[in-house]
């Protein structure tokens, strides 16, 4: 039987394991009992000395470039990460889920992108290790683990409504009455057997709920605490002194993640126009006054308006498709030049979210719907989050005229002397950066060195 | 009916009909909590951030002012006044009835047929709210033109607006039902497909459900984003089928590719029917309940009785049954 702290390396044992064995001492100290698992996994490719994790800060580090590598590597294959599925690695697994979580929450943020890239590949990670499990084994290792997680008999849906509102689960998914949701199969068929007319009910509830229910709330609650891990681990970070070696494994996470997104997110976009019209980088040199005033933040009276209509709405075609007012009349959609959404989520929210951050009072902090707002201006209705699977509900809106920022946010309207050319900041931001290119400010093309203003999260 | 409201009537109405014992409990409890806002004129609520230490304040308020339309903070503060120190909020799903994407009569504003259509709609909410999300502390207001409901159950007071657009896309319908069930004891590879009316239960009970009362009710005359004129038109031509629930039937009439696309358009109205943008704001105000909806005459009043309440009979203030 597997350890539970294989799925769940916050669990108690999990705990006992780093108390143990953790050391912040070696944390990049070569680990030969690591390398010899790594090195000895049945599937686990060998040829190349990269793949195989010599140390735990090398593994941490691994689990999260396994993630990224899986969801965009077309040519991805699963055995050069074998050992990360190899139960043997429970107690390295464990120290390195503890080590990123520390580096993370403390040099990092608990809302970073390399937060949630650690959230989610700890997700699929738990995925596929369960799914890996002879079959009897999974059953007993998911009941194990819900009971700990779960201490009701039955659960209703208000215990795990944090996992709704961050849309790790949906009501929709689960078998809900009278607020609980069912799991068991007596139950189940107490209160719905003489529902079906044509199907028995005890196959339907193999069916509909089976295991799948109970692993996505044990996946879900799992992401959830381990959120919640972050957060605790923040609030007390100010009051400990961060070791050097957790202060360089957040160093290395950020950058590898930093190569690892630039790397699939390099695009070339539709047929937009030439010159300064091009889809690149944002430069933020180049951003009209209105926009720069913006992005340090606003104070509340015009706090909405300016983040979500009109710092949203620019960043975004202002990265994505600068040259929109050219080509009037085109219905282009975000994924139509940024197809997996990469670009979207990793430079233009967390430069929205980053200026939503600097109004005071932070705007979320009191309007938190305001999130769904911006998803929804860039066409992703009305959701925190944009998802491909919604495009289209909503529109994505193109920028305020400088007319209308006269109008309804004359506080941001400091014209300078190219606002005097032009009816739209993102005309100003164009020539702005035409101008960049002519005075040889600025490399010529979105891989500039100027990328350095988007990832400052 | 339906007409606006004169200044002199509205006086009347506030100095011989308000009583505050109308007041629903649940407003009068917390009332020094909630930020209330007037509109004096009709051009909107402008007057707003305004406090009330109890009922006879407000009474000496509405009778002096008599104001076009009173609202009420679906949020209690510590500090209302300043919207400061937010406790926690009500939760509302507002159903107007002119803006019912799909409804049976052709009125320009509001009639019998669509202010019916608009309670069974919310009564149908409501009996999901309470069977499958067990959502307690429930109150009906009928606002003028429509239907408040207002949710006071204290877990989801205190929650964030995703959770309340995480509720409201599965009371409203508002997505298309899983398609796929996977099977874990015949081998990870296995799953089935099952449509939304082959499960009668959960969440493709409470869709299909919505699905049937959309197309009992279409007009023909609809515009709908994934169903055009001609899959409409068999839409109809084909919903007696779903009178015995006769789906499956229904379904290869309609062929399956196009049910799709009708699912789908479907999911979309369903979300219309409901202003979603009330649900999620966490500092709405309200329509008070007992105050005048000067714009069509008509009185902003709890329902009692959900399944009998005809607004004609319990909304009408007296100075309308006088008009000439």
């Amino acid at each position: 039987m597997v350890l539970l702290s294989f799925i769940n390396p916050l669990s108690e044992e999990g705990q006992e394991i780093v108390k143990e064995k953790g050391n912040l001492e070696n944390v990049f100290s070569s680990n030969d009992e690591l390398i010899y698992i790594a090195t000895h996994d049945k599937r686990q490719n060998i040829d190349d000395d990269s793949l195989i994790p010599e140390s735990y800060g090398d593994l941490a580090i691994k689990r999260i470039q396994w993630y990224i590598e899986r969801k965009n590597n077309k040519n991805f294959n699963n055995d050069d990460y074998s050992y990360l599925f190899n139960e043997k690695i429970t107690e390295a697994d464990v120290i390195s889920f503890h080590l990123i979580s520390q580096a993370i929450a403390t040099k990092l943020s608990p809302n970073s992108r390399e937060a949630r890239f650690f959230v989610e590949s700890q997700g699929k990670i738990i995925e596929e290790r369960i799914v890996k499990l002879p079959e009897q084994e999974r059953k007993e290792i998911v009941n194990r683990i819900l009971n700990q997680l779960i201490f009701q008999e039955s659960i209703n849906w208000k215990f795990l409504k944090e996992l709704v509102a961050s849309k790790k689960i949906s009501l929709t998914d689960l078998v809900l009455d009278e607020g609980n949701i069912i799991l068991d199969k007596e139950d189940f068929i107490n209160r719905f057997g003489n529902k079906f007319k044509d199907r028995a009910p005890d196959r339907m509830y193999d069916i509909i709920i089976g295991d799948s229910i109970k692993e996505l709330i044990l996946t879900k609650m799992i992401m959830q605490n381990t959120e919640n891990y972050l957060q605790k681990i923040r609030e007390m970070s100010s009051k400990i002194e961060v070791h050097p070696a957790i202060s360089e494994l957040s160093e290395k996470i950020a950058q590898s993640i930093s190569e690892l997104t630039s790397k699939y997110s390099g695009f070339y976009g539709v047929g937009v126009s030439e010159g300064s019209m091009k889809i690149g980088k944002l430069i933020k040199e180049a951003f009209p006054p209105c926009i720069a005033t913006t992005v340090e933040g606003v104070s509340s009276g015009g706090r909405n308006d300016a983040i979500v209509l009109l710092l949203t709405s620019f960043v975004s075609y202002a990265r994505l498709y600068p040259a929109i007012f050219r080509n009037e009349g085109v219905d282009v959609k975000i994924s139509d030049i940024d197809p997996n959404l990469t670009i979207t989520l990793n430079e233009i929210l967390p430069l929205i979210y980053e200026a939503a951050d600097n109004c005071s009072p932070p705007l979320f902090d009191d309007q938190p719907q305001e999130k769904i707002n911006i998803t929804s201006k860039l066409g992703f209705g009305m959701y925190e989050n944009p998802e491909l699977d919604h495009e289209g509900e909503t529109t994505w809106y193109t920028p305020m005229s400088c007319e209308k920022i006269k109008m309804h946010l004359p506080q941001l309207c400091r014209p300078d002397k190219l606002c005097a050319k032009i009816g739209n900041p993102l005309s100003y931001y164009s020539r702005a950066k035409w101008l960049m290119e002519k005075e040889g400010k600025s490399a010529n093309n979105g891989n500039s060195n100027n990328n350095g203003n988007s990832n400052n999260d | 009916m339906f007409k606006t409201a004169t200044l002199e009537e509205r006086r009347r109405y506030y100095r011989e009909e308000w009583s505050e014992k109308d007041l629903p409990k649940f407003i009068t409890d917390e009332l020094r909590m909630r930020e209330f806002g007037f509109d004096h004129l009709g051009h909107g609520p402008n007057d707003r951030y305004k406090v009330f230490r109890g009922k006879d304040s407000l009474r000496r308020f509405l009778r002096y002012k008599t104001p076009f339309a009173a609202y009420i903070s679906v949020a209690f503060y510590n500090n209302p006044r300043r919207r400061g120190d937010w406790i926690k909020s009500e939760y509302v799903f507002d159903v107007d009835a002119k803006d019912l994407p799909i409804r049976s009569c052709d009125c320009d504003g509001v009639c019998e047929i669509c202010l019916s259509e608009a309670l069974e709609i919310v009564n149908n909410l409501i009996d999901t709210l309470e069977s499958d999300l067990g959502i307690k502390n429930i109150h009906l207001i009928y606002s003028g033109r429509g239907y408040h409901i207002r949710i006071l159950d204290d877990d989801i007071m205190d929650s964030d607006s995703e959770l309340r657009s995480e509720i409201l896309k599965y009371v409203a319908g508002a997505e298309v039902p899983k398609l796929k069930y996977g099977n874990i004891s015949e081998g990870s590879g296995s799953s089935y497909n099952f449509e939304h009316f082959s499960i009668p239960i959960a969440y493709p009970k409470v869709f299909t459900k919505r699905l049937k009362y959309n197309i009992q009710h279409l007009k023909g005359t609809e515009e709908i984003d994934d169903i055009n004129k001609k899959l409409l038109k068999d839409i109809i031509k084909n919903r007696d089928l779903l009178e015995d629930n006769q789906w499956g039937i229904f379904r290869s009439k309609i062929g399956p590719r196009r049910y799709k696309n009708m699912v789908t358009g479907m999911a979309r109205v369903n979300l219309a029917t409901i202003d979603a943008k009330v649900s999620i704001d966490l500092k709405r105000i309200l329509r008070l309940p007992t105050s005048l909806h000067s714009k069509v005459s008509m009185k902003c009043v709890e329902v009692k009785d959900r399944e009998w309440f005809d607004p004609f009979k319990s909304a009408v203030p007296k100075f309308v049954e006088e008009r000439e």
